[in-house]
């Protein structure tokens, strides 16, 4: 008598996940305390993303309103080690080369800047004052924090902008109308006080007056120190090549060539080297929350061995007993990890809140750390799924 | 009283008649060690009986229960089981074919903690193909069929010892299994849970399901129609009730 025999049924997805999840939430304490390994791990590498994106995300939209085409050219040293200034020619020089398109400048006055005519000499506070063309301001893409930048009128008269240190060291909080301070011994009327420049720090500490005022009360000569240029973005290395030779034709190894937005973006770049040691401890967090979730589920193998046995008996195969506790593995692995990304992003949210920065969680961050704890929930589980199918039946219910 | 009968050898027919539904050829078990705890068993089960299998611990009852539900192979001779031999299904059949033909009822219930009566139950057809609603529709009604339709929702925790037990039942009837394997269904309980279950199972066989009850209780073999008593591996009496040997 022959008899055909048909295979087991499949379980289906719903079922299989409820299978796996029964062992979880009969034993909810032990769960949550097991998938909290992999939720720092993750919680740790997301957050470091995160607030890394953030705080990126803030350094590359202040080098997108800025621009990267800024140039700044200054006198370099001569043999004799003195700091020559640049030619008088340099300004309408550079103005003819092709893909330059704002040339601007300021030349430094030797003159310091006081509160008042009774503060000793000496105590200058680090603040240079410096006479400056009037489209400083848009070459340097600056802003004004208060009152107006120097104009075709008062680059005439004693009239003084602060930049945003200088204006803190001689206590300007807020800008009363006609207060003066002392440059060389002249009153100058402050007209204005500049936000800061994080492209061109000196600004910040300077006191800017007009070049005709500068060259009446001061007498310098109109060359400058150091000129501000920006040039069409695709050209920013060609133009760097030739300003050099344009500038100082005789010398041109005389002349410094500098881009300002080269210092934003070391910034980014050393945030990058900074994180991996973050992103580091996360990845061992992440090692011991494996290691936590093989553990538990090798305790959990030994412990439900009647179970088994009982699922054994009931018809599952070895399969079906293998796929058990592969996904109750997965689940834990899987909800740690959702619960590590939404710390990450909790945490990344106040970094970016307090610091009042863009909130950015890289999408590969969340994607990533996700697929991390399944892929290690899958390895942690391997071992104890495949021990829990190779369980002969009897041997499980033999167990109590 | 039931009397003891030494059985003279008895020629066997090996599935050839469709109403033996259990047939043990000559069975022999030997754990490692090497231990011999069955000493060739042979034994014929029809359709439809309602059969105890009693002996004293240690006699070989639950190695015995064992292979005629398919979950351990003899080291030697034949299980047959509706004409099929065991030891020719492969492992992923055999499950097939528990969770088709075999229901089971252990000493120590197995319930799943922290999971309700209902899906307890609904376990019975899990590894059927049956979809979630229509296991638990059969649960409930299985429930309520061993009189626990008032405690559906309960985890094992809440229920008593007899009413676990009654759980158990329902697990293994709601599949309709040809066989119900029953381990000493009543061991944990007191006599009169006890005689609650006996009086599931017997039902149970009145609908025409074939149960083999394994017990060292002799009250609790008494119950049963027919009473298999087996001694140190081997079978030594095999009697219809009120003592008349088959
Ligand atoms: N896996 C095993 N390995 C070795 N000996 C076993 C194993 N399982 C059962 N035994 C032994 O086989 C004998 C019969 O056991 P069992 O079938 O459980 O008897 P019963 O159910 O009648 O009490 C006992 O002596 C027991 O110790
Ligand atoms: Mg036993």
């Amino acid at each position: 008598m022959s008899a055909t025999i048909q295979g087991p049924a499949r379980l289906s997805p719903t079922d299989t996940v409820r299978v796996g999840a029964s062992g979880l939430t009969s034993r909810p304490l032990r769960s949550t305390l097991s998938a909290l390994g992999i939720a720092i791990g993750i919680a740790a590498v997301v957050s470091v993303l995160g607030i890394s994106a953030s705080s990126q995300a803030a350094l590359i939209a202040q080098l997108d309103t800025l621009g990267t085409n800024l140039l700044q050219v200054q006198a370099g040293q001569n043999f004799g080690g003195a700091t020559s200034s640049l030619p008088l020619t340099a300004e309408p020089m550079l103005s003819r080369v092709g893909p330059v398109t704002t040339v601007a400048s300021v030349a430094t006055v030797s003159a310091k800047a006081y509160r008042t005519s009774y503060v000793p000499v000496g105590v200058t506070n680090g603040i240079q004052v410096k006479a400056a063309r009037l489209n400083l301001l848009d070459a340097l893409a600056g802003t004004m924090a208060q009152g107006s930048f120097l104009t075709k009128a008062t680059e005439n008269y004693p009239v003084v902008v602060l930049g945003a240190t200088t204006a803190v060291r001689l206590g300007f909080d807020t800008l009363i109308p006609n207060s003066v301070i002392d440059i060389g011994g002249k009153t100058y009327v402050v007209g204005g006080i500049m936000a800061s420049m994080p492209l061109a720090p000196d600004i910040d500490r300077s006191a800017l007056i007009g070049y005709p005022q500068a060259e009446r009360d001061f007498a310098i000569t109109g060359s400058p120190t150091t000129i501000y240029l920006r040039s069409t973005p695709d050209q920013v290395d060609a133009v760097s090549a030739v300003v050099p030779g344009t500038v100082n034709p005789a010398n041109p190894n005389e002349v410094n060539v500098s881009l300002p937005s080269d210092a934003l973006q070391a910034r980014i770049a050393t945030n990058d080297a900074f994180n991996s040691l973050f992103l580091g401890l996360g990845a061992v967090a992440l090692l011991v929350g494996g290691v936590g979730i093989a553990n538990v589920m090798v305790i959990s193998v030994l412990e439900r061995r009647s179970e088994i046995g009982l699922r054994r008996a009931l018809g599952a195969t070895r399969g079906n007993i293998r796929s058990q506790f592969l996904t109750e593995a997965l689940l834990l692995a899987g909800a740690g990890g959702v619960a590590g990304v939404l710390l990450g992003a909790v945490i990344t949210w106040i970094y970016s809140s307090t610091r009042s920065v863009q909130f950015v969680v890289p999408v590969t961050a969340v994607a990533g750390g996700i697929a991390v704890s399944l892929v290690l929930g899958a390895i942690a589980g391997l071992y104890p799924a495949v021990r829990a199918a190779r369980l002969a039946p009897t041997e499980a219910l033999r167990s109590v | 009283m039931s009397q003891v009968t030494v059985l003279t050898p008895q020629p066997i027919d090996r599935g050839d008649d469709p109403r033996d539904v259990m047939q043990l050829v000559n069975v022999r078990k030997i754990y490692p060690g090497p231990v011999e705890v069955l000493h060739g068993v042979d034994l014929t089960i029809k359709v439809g009986e309602l059969v105890s299998i009693v002996g004293p611990s240690g006699s070989g009852k639950t190695t015995l229960l064992h292979l005629m539900g398919t979950l351990d192979q003899p080291t030697s001779g034949q299980v047959l089981i509706n004409g099929i031999e065991v030891s020719s299904l492969s492992d992923r059949q055999l499950s097939a074919f528990r969770a088709r033909t075999l229901g089971f009822v252990f000493q120590q219930f197995y319930l799943i903690d922290g999971v309700s009566a209902v899906d307890n139950v609904a376990n019975g057809l899990l590894y059927s193909g049956v979809s979630l609603a229509r296991r638990r529709e059969l649960a409930v009604r299985a429930l309520r069929r061993v009189g626990l339709g008032h405690r559906l929702g309960q985890p094992p925790a809440k229920l008593s010892g007899g009413e676990r037990q009654r759980v158990a039942i329902a697990r293994a009837l709601m599949a309709r299994p040809a066989i119900v394997l029953a381990d000493e269904p009543t061991g944990s309980l007191d006599t009169q849970s006890g005689d609650g279950v006996l009086q599931l199972l017997r039902e149970l066989n009145t609908d025409g399901t074939t149960v083999i009850v394994i017990t060292h209780d002799p009250a609790v073999a008494e119950a049963m129609d027919r009473q298999v008593t087996i001694r140190d591996g081997l079978i030594v009496s095999d009697v219809v009730t009120g003592g008349v040997p088959r």
